[in-house]
């Protein structure tokens, strides 16, 4: 299959706006694209982003907090988050959370910015408690919009972002049998922080629907986990290393695979779907959670080793990091953990060190 | 054969070691300590007379808490955690984050927080995570020994620092954690926020009670957390002497003697020693006794001491007269009293718990220092810029610029780790501090 034509970021936003709808830029992780798409507000995630000049979110933020939010204030300082209408912000970590308040309290960005609580749990209070936090910020998009989707409208939006998850796992999971390079799928897999629910429907649908069963590939299969896969030319420096992504744990990826929710009330069912998404630090899962799941997926997938790839200065990844690599080596898996900081590109370091674990995986089989 | 002891063996050998040896050694040492001089210090008043006293209280605390598992359940819980349910149901309550900072002031965390390093735990990390995991994995301590945990309690209030910390604590020994998330306050708690913390609450009762092996008496938890308001209060009103010009103690002086309000909450004695401390500071009032001999300046600390250079800051300051009279870390643990309410601990639990300094945005945290500022009638401020604490330094070089520009004073924002002096340059530090001195003027 050819390269799929997957439209620009800017040219999606510009057409969004162009038929008079808005554009909120959302920090990682955890949201509720439905609930945004419900009131014609198109999601457009900000994972840092890379290789920017950091210095304008260094007069704000101290040098020991990770790149991706330092990057996110030195662009939407450098006027290049204009576009957005909205800046929607996750509690997803300590940092984002302090980046959170000091938007509001000393920045003062010309946009309205929305945070966002997500629990730590995934107990019935945790449930009532996301359900009620959706529903505060529908009242507050309904001040700011003037408008009032329905019951309706939300649940007709949910079942587009449903469809359009579905897909998403199906490119993770079928990743096999995809005619693509790994840099392609990546690039696919990621089009879903911009792209309409619908427009990721046709675009992933076609891709999916081409699969064919292919011959096993004879490259050494590993497994990624961290916040993000930056920048993409890691999956080109896989490849040529003779190694295979079988499957990922990243937080901008894998840990997005939503499953469809089953409440009828369209808030509850927002909610229940990232409450009961894979394992992830940043939503307090437990270490054993963490392990079992990626053993599990190393064990499905045949992945033989695991590469934690994680931005420099990430508590949640990194308090993980001992109980997981133990545990995965108990389970014969061996793990490597690269640091990385988004305004460095691909290191040579960094390609030194992949290099040196597929080679001693390759060698163990 | 293995010999098994009996639960009445266990309780005596608790009763000989803490009772009849531990705590008559420990008061012994007291009397030495109040019959021995302290260098006198040309800048510094003498320590308060009360110091043997609160050395016997936290030593008391950890030879209980060294033979706790012989007789009663033990809980580990985080700094801003609400303890008073564990207390009313007569665990043995250790904060962590208390150990390690008397770690910090032993100087041992470098040791320690090793040991957890060479088992994977990055030095990006929370200091005071580091340290306890290092405890927790080799056995050291200053304090001779920790008792294992039967259940943790870990509070967002402070950070999502603890949730993780305790998940890992949770996997070691394999033991429940109850985890109280408490939603980010920008200006004041949402009624879901209240009402999510208060669910929580009553859902950890059950919890506890199974571990505990017994049931939460409603007169109980009342009466804990009368004792909690009150030592709360008292501290309140020890930190509000600091207003007094000059100031009869000092910010260094209110963090040797914080730890029995953050770690003994709940209790008689508690409430008793606060009550000490607050005459002696009055009769230091009354004599004209100052925490800085020649007081010169006041300023403002923000954020965690750097525990390892408590002396070495005090020392510094106070050779040019400057005195930290107040600061918002000491505050956390005063500002909350009002807000408790004994006769309804669960849901004024729920909004107390919520309001936590480091559980509030940055807007709020830069409010309260110019309010101290112009209560204290302060010259300027330091902001400790702690490496290790994301959730009290994000927002301080905004803090500083705004002190400057809208409440006029100078502020310094220092670089270093509340308990890691791998991150403390100390030539460096003591140049800043020189230079800042230098720009207060006369
Ligand atoms: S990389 Fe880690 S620390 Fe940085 S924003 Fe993401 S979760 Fe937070
Ligand atoms: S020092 Fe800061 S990061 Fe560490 S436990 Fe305390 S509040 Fe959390």
């Amino acid at each position: 299959m050819e390269t799929p034509v997957i439209p620009h970021r800017l040219e999606i936003i510009h057409a969004h706006k162009a038929h008079g709808g808005w554009v909120a830029a959302v920090l990682p992780i955890h949201y509720p694209r439905a609930l945004f798409r419900a009131f014609d507000i198109l999601p457009v995630e900000v994972w840092g982003p890379p290789r920017i000049d950091p210095t304008l979110g260094s007069a704000h933020l101290q040098p020991y907090v990770c790149s991706i939010v330092r990057n996110a204030l030195a662009y939407l300082l450098d006027g290049r988050l204009n576009v957005a209408d909205f800046i929607v912000v996750p509690h997803t970590c300590d940092s984002l959370q302090g980046f959170a308040s000091i938007l509001i309290d000393f920045v003062k960005p010309t946009q309205p910015v929305l945070p966002i609580y997500l629990p730590r749990g995934k107990r019935l209070s945790d449930l009532i408690f996301l359900t009620d936090e959706f529903k505060a910020l529908y009242r507050t998009l309904a001040e700011l919009t003037h408008r009032e989707p329905s019951p309706a409208d939300l649940m007709a939006a949910i079942e587009r972002e449903e469809q359009a998850d579905d897909l998403l796992a199906q490119l993770h999971h079928g990743r096999r049998n995809l005619a693509l390079s790994q840099t392609d799928l990546y690039r696919l897999i990621r089009s879903r922080e911009y792209l309409p629910a619908e427009t990721f429907v046709e675009i992933a649908g076609a891709v999916v629907q081409s699969a064919r069963s292919l011959p096993p590939p004879n490259d050494i299969p590993i497994m990624l986990s961290g916040i993000v896969p930056e920048p993409l030319t890691l999956f080109d420096a896989l490849t040529q290393l003779n190694a295979y992504v079988a499957a990922d744990d990243f937080a901008a990826c894998g840990r997005r695979l939503y499953e469809r929710g089953s409440r009828a009330d369209p808030f509850e069912r927002m909610a229940e779907r990232i409450l009961l998404a894979p394992p992830d630090s940043t939503r307090g899962s437990s270490m054993q959670d963490r392990l079992d799941h990626l053993t599990t997926l190393a064990q499905t997938t045949g992945a033989r080793g695991i590469v934690f790839y994680d931005v420099k200065f990430c508590e949640p990844e990194l308090f993980y990091l001992p109980v997981l690599r133990e545990g995965l080596q108990r389970a014969n898996l061996p793990s490597v953990v690269i640091e990385f900081d988004l305004n460095d590109g691909l290191t040579q370091q960094t390609q030194t060190r992949l290099e040196a674990f597929i080679e001693m995986i390759g060698g163990t089989q | 054969m293995t010999y098994q002891r009996t639960p009445t063996q266990d309780t005596l050998r608790y009763q000989w070691n803490v009772n009849v040896i531990g705590k008559p050694a420990l008061r012994l040492n007291r009397w030495l300590a109040q019959l021995r001089q302290p260098k006198p210090s040309p800048y510094l008043a003498p320590p308060l007379n009360i110091t043997p006293r609160t050395k016997e209280l936290i030593a008391r605390h950890y030879l209980e808490g060294r033979y706790a598992n012989l007789h009663r359940k033990v809980a580990w819980v985080t700094s801003g955690a609400p303890a008073e349910i564990l207390k009313a149901l007569n665990f043995y309550v250790l904060y962590p984050e208390n150990h390690a900072a008397l770690c910090g002031a032993a100087r041992t965390v470098v040791d320690i927080a090793t040991e957890a390093e060479n088992a994977g735990y990055s030095r990006d990390l929370c200091s005071y995570a580091r340290t306890d995991i290092g405890a927790l994995l080799s056995g050291k301590t200053p304090v001779g020994k920790l008792p294992k945990p039967d259940l943790l309690m870990a509070c967002t209030n402070i950070c999502q620092t603890v949730l993780f910390w305790y998940q890992a604590v949770a996997h070691h020994f394999r033991i429940p954690l109850i985890l109280i998330d408490t939603p980010f306050v920008y200006t004041t708690a949402s009624d879901q926020a209240i009402n999510y913390v208060w669910r929580q609450l009553d859902a950890a009762v059950p919890i506890a009670e199974r571990v505990a092996g017994d049931f939460l008496s409603s007169r109980k938890l009342e009466q804990v957390t009368r004792l909690s308001k009150l030592a709360a209060e008292l501290w309140m009103q020890i930190i509000e002497r600091g207003k007094h010009r000059p100031a009869p103690i000092s910010v260094f002086d209110q963090f040797i003697h914080m730890a029995p309000i953050v770690e003994m909450r709940g209790e008689a004695y508690t409430v008793d020693f606060y009550a000490a401390l607050l005459k002696e500071v009055e009769q230091r009032i009354a004599k004209g006794i100052s925490a800085v001999k020649q007081e010169r300046k006041r300023l403002l600390w923000d954020n965690l001491p750097i525990w390892y250079r408590l002396r070495f800051i005090a020392e510094k300051l106070g050779a040019h007269g400057v005195a930290l009279v107040v600061s918002t870390y000491t505050n956390a643990w005063a500002e909350l009293a009002p807000m408790f309410d004994p006769k309804n601990p669960m849901a004024s639990g729920a909004r107390t718990y919520l309001h936590a300094i480091l559980n509030r945005g940055t807007g709020y945290k830069l409010a309260m220092m110019q309010k101290m500022i112009a209560d204290y009638q302060l010259d300027g401020a330091i902001l400790h810029s702690d490496r290790s604490c994301k959730p009290y330094s994000i927002g301080q070089m905004d803090q500083r610029d705004r002190l400057l520009r809208e409440s006029g004073v100078p502020a310094l924002l220092l670089e270093a780790d509340h308990g890691d002096p791998r991150a403390f340059a100390e030539e460096q530090v003591a140049n800043r501090l020189e230079a800042f001195v230098e720009m207060l003027g006369e």
